[in-house]
């Protein structure tokens, strides 16, 4: 008897009840029940805390937003993966850096969402391949087509907007957290980087100062009716983009790794979700095998077909059944995924990013200039790795 | 003894989590952070909060924001008591329908707002823009966020602060004013010398009530900033949320709530020496 944790509405339910009925099937010993849980990512996280803080021993398999392993490894709340030898191999491997505690796997990777670059084809014939190339295009595009906005974000204070700025500090070649843990988000690249995004906005003026108050649906409705000549978002609305019924850009757009400047490299925030077992599971051995039958290439491609989700295995990019279940071409979805970037992989990652998500608001908002902003935030997060005891590893 | 069920009810429900706040307060417990055990730390919950600057920032949005709207409505309640008070038909009918905007949950009234102040799109916008002005980025502006939140607040309590002091007024004997009129008062002068020392205890209670309210304001500010941009509309009660509810510091959530009770009962103890102990016990008289 197996409970399963997740999404479990509309689609995404539709497929993941046939799934466990098709498992159920093929393993006679073994019930699984689904629990609903709410789809909220801060709702999820709380239902999912107090159950585990509690001891409870089902759900057995949940789903987790990709930035919470670390936390409920740290936690003593998910099993360590190790001792069921997953092929680590098949996966991205930034995918799975992302569920990495301590030196130990913590969860396998479900579907990646990775930040891209939304273009229109019909106003120029490449995308931008750097930042400099982005900028004039878009000023070009308003200035020339009439469109609104050069370029639309997710630039509300709220994990988004993370997300966002961690694309940035990739193209500017700087990062959150250096590789020994420390921070490093007041580095002189980081400030030119959170500086580039505030100028966009107020001084060139491609960006509008309203995406300081947009998340993803107010972004993709700017974009869908025709207002923007770029938008940087997940992998979701590439499919309602396509859809001409209520699409004013359908047929007339790409998808496109973010540009970089000199000095950084073209990065994509690594979002998604993977899957792990309750350390207080009755079955961990049945837990397991029904994560190895969902993580199946046939039972991902199933998913990308029904929900449009990007499997984590690098070898189905080179198959055209992905081509048709997600309507993108494979090699390009590939490309951008190969420059995914995962957040800050630490158990206090929730706290470090409301801190990072004040501080850039802040700054874009021009209440702070950015290295102000930055420098406060570095302070914040110095003083909560200290209070956590989670400081950085070697000196 | 006959008061007894009565006290030991107020025991339960009322002293009973105050007390268990206070004791959480002292604890270091971090529901996200199992590894940090739970510790009795003394005070040190308090002196983080008290050498937090966000949480100062915190404190100033909160007085700075019962400053300016109860103000408001206490102008506006004594304007619109005036006025229904002055009327010689349908006061019912109009006490009734003014109380509309009271009625309504202060979610809605948030989110109503909210969408009137949207960018773009929104109707103030639209409007603003229509006559000629460049409106703000409401909600993006550390200033001009504040000014939905106030108009959405003074829109909804309004009403309530003027239904007490059209109470007040009501109470008023008629006479009074028959007399200073043929004194030769002016009408300012019978505003000042008879209607403002008559009202005072009703305009006490409706200040006592407002004031104690906008220190814990919470749900406005939640569903039409969440405290931003930045952290330029965040009250003390959103903090506390935040700490308590969305990081699940229970120790130190407990702190802050322990603080804003503190505060909140002070207010309310200074209004209750203010008003004298009659206002409350013998309103009538």
């Amino acid at each position: 008897m197996l409970t399963f944790a997740g999404s479990a509405l509309g689609k995404e339910g539709e497929s993941i009840r046939r799934q466990l009925e098709h498992f159920q099937a093929m393993h006679p010993g073994i019930r699984v029940d689904v629990q609903s849980t709410p789809d909220a990512a801060d709702h999820r996280h709380q239902l999912y805390v107090q159950w585990l803080n509690a001891r409870a021993a089902d759900p057995d398999v949940l789903q987790l937003d990709v930035i919470w392993a670390p936390e409920f490894a740290a936690a003593g709340w998910i099993l360590d993966l190790d001792r069921f030898r997953p092929p680590v191999d098949d996966f991205f491997p930034a995918a799975l850096t992302a569920n990495r505690w301590n030196g130990a796997l913590y969860a396998l990777p479900w579907f990646v969402d990775v930040g891209m670059l939304y273009w229109r084809s019909d106003l120029m014939s490449h995308p931008p391949t750097d930042l400099d190339g982005l900028r004039q295009l878009a000023a070009r595009g308003v200035r020339e087509h009439a469109i609104p906005f050069g370029f639309v974000w997710q630039g509300a204070r709220y994990e988004g907007l993370v997300t966002v700025f961690l694309e940035q500090l990739g193209a500017f070649g700087a990062v959150i957290l250096d590789d020994h843990g420390r921070v490093a988000v007041d580095s002189d690249r980081a400030v030119a980087a959170l500086t580039y995004m505030r100028d966009s906005i107020h001084v060139d003026a491609v960006v509008p100062a309203a995406v300081l108050t947009w998340q993803e649906e107010q972004v993709r409705l700017a974009f869908q009716n025709g207002q923007a000549v770029f938008m940087r978002n997940w992998p979701y609305a590439h499919a309602l983009l396509q859809d001409p019924e209520q699409s004013r850009v359908a047929g007339r757009f790409g998808i496109a790794p973010m540009p970089a400047a000199s000095g950084g490299a073209p990065t994509a925030a690594l979002g998604g979700s993977v899957l792990a077992i309750n350390a207080n599971s009755g079955d961990s051995e049945a837990a397991y095998q029904l994560i190895e039958y969902l993580l199946e290439p046939a039972q991902l491609l199933e998913r990308a077909r029904i929900v449009g989700q990007y499997p984590p295995r690098p070898s189905m990019y080179d198959s055209h059944e992905l081509e048709d279940a997600l309507r993108v071409v494979p090699s390009e979805a590939r490309a951008i995924i190969e420059h995914a970037v995962p957040r800050p992989a630490t158990p206090v990652y929730t706290e470090l990013s409301q801190i990072l998500q004040i501080a850039l608001h802040r700054g874009l908002t021009r209440q702070l200039e950015p290295r102000a902003a930055l420098q406060q935030a570095a302070k914040d997060m110095r003083a909560l790795l200290a209070r956590t005891e989670l400081g950085a590893t070697q000196p | 003894m006959m008061a007894l069920p009565a006290l030991s009810v107020i025991a339960l429900i009322a002293l009973g989590p105050v007390l268990w706040a206070v004791w959480e307060s002292l604890y270091l417990h971090d529901l996200r952070m199992p590894w940090l055990g739970r510790r009795f730390i003394g005070l040190q919950n308090y002196v983080e909060a008290f050498s937090d600057p966000r949480f100062w920032g915190a404190i100033g949005h909160t007085v700075a924001f019962a400053a300016v709207s109860v103000t408001s409505e206490l102008v506006l309640g004594l304007a619109l008591a005036a006025a229904v008070d002055s009327m010689m038909r349908g006061r019912g009918v109009v006490r009734t329908a003014m109380l509309l905007p009271w009625a309504v949950p202060t979610v809605v009234v948030g989110l109503v707002w909210r969408f009137l102040f949207e960018t773009p799109g929104g109707l103030m916008n639209t409007m603003l823009v229509r006559s000629g002005a460049t409106p703000p980025i409401w909600f993006a502006d550390p200033l001009a966020a504040w000014v939905p939140v106030v108009l959405a607040d003074v829109w909804k309590t309004t009403p309530f602060v003027a239904l007490l002091l059209l109470a007040g007024l009501q109470n008023i004997d008629r006479t009074l004013y028959e007399a200073a009129r043929i004194d030769g008062a002016s009408a300012w002068r019978q505003f000042t010398a008879i209607t403002l020392p008559l009202l005072k205890p009703a305009l006490l209670v409706a200040l006592v009530f407002r004031t104690v309210d906008a220190f814990r304001v919470f749900d406005v500010i939640f569903v039409m900033t969440s405290g931003g941009p930045g952290t330029a509309t965040e009250t003390i009660a959103m903090y506390t949320f935040s700490a308590l509810l969305e990081n699940l510091r229970f120790g130190y959530g407990s702190a802050l709530s322990v603080i804003i009770f503190t505060v909140t009962f002070v207010l309310a103890l200074f209004a209750i020496r203010l008003m004298g102990r009659r206002a409350l016990v013998e309103p009538s008289s």
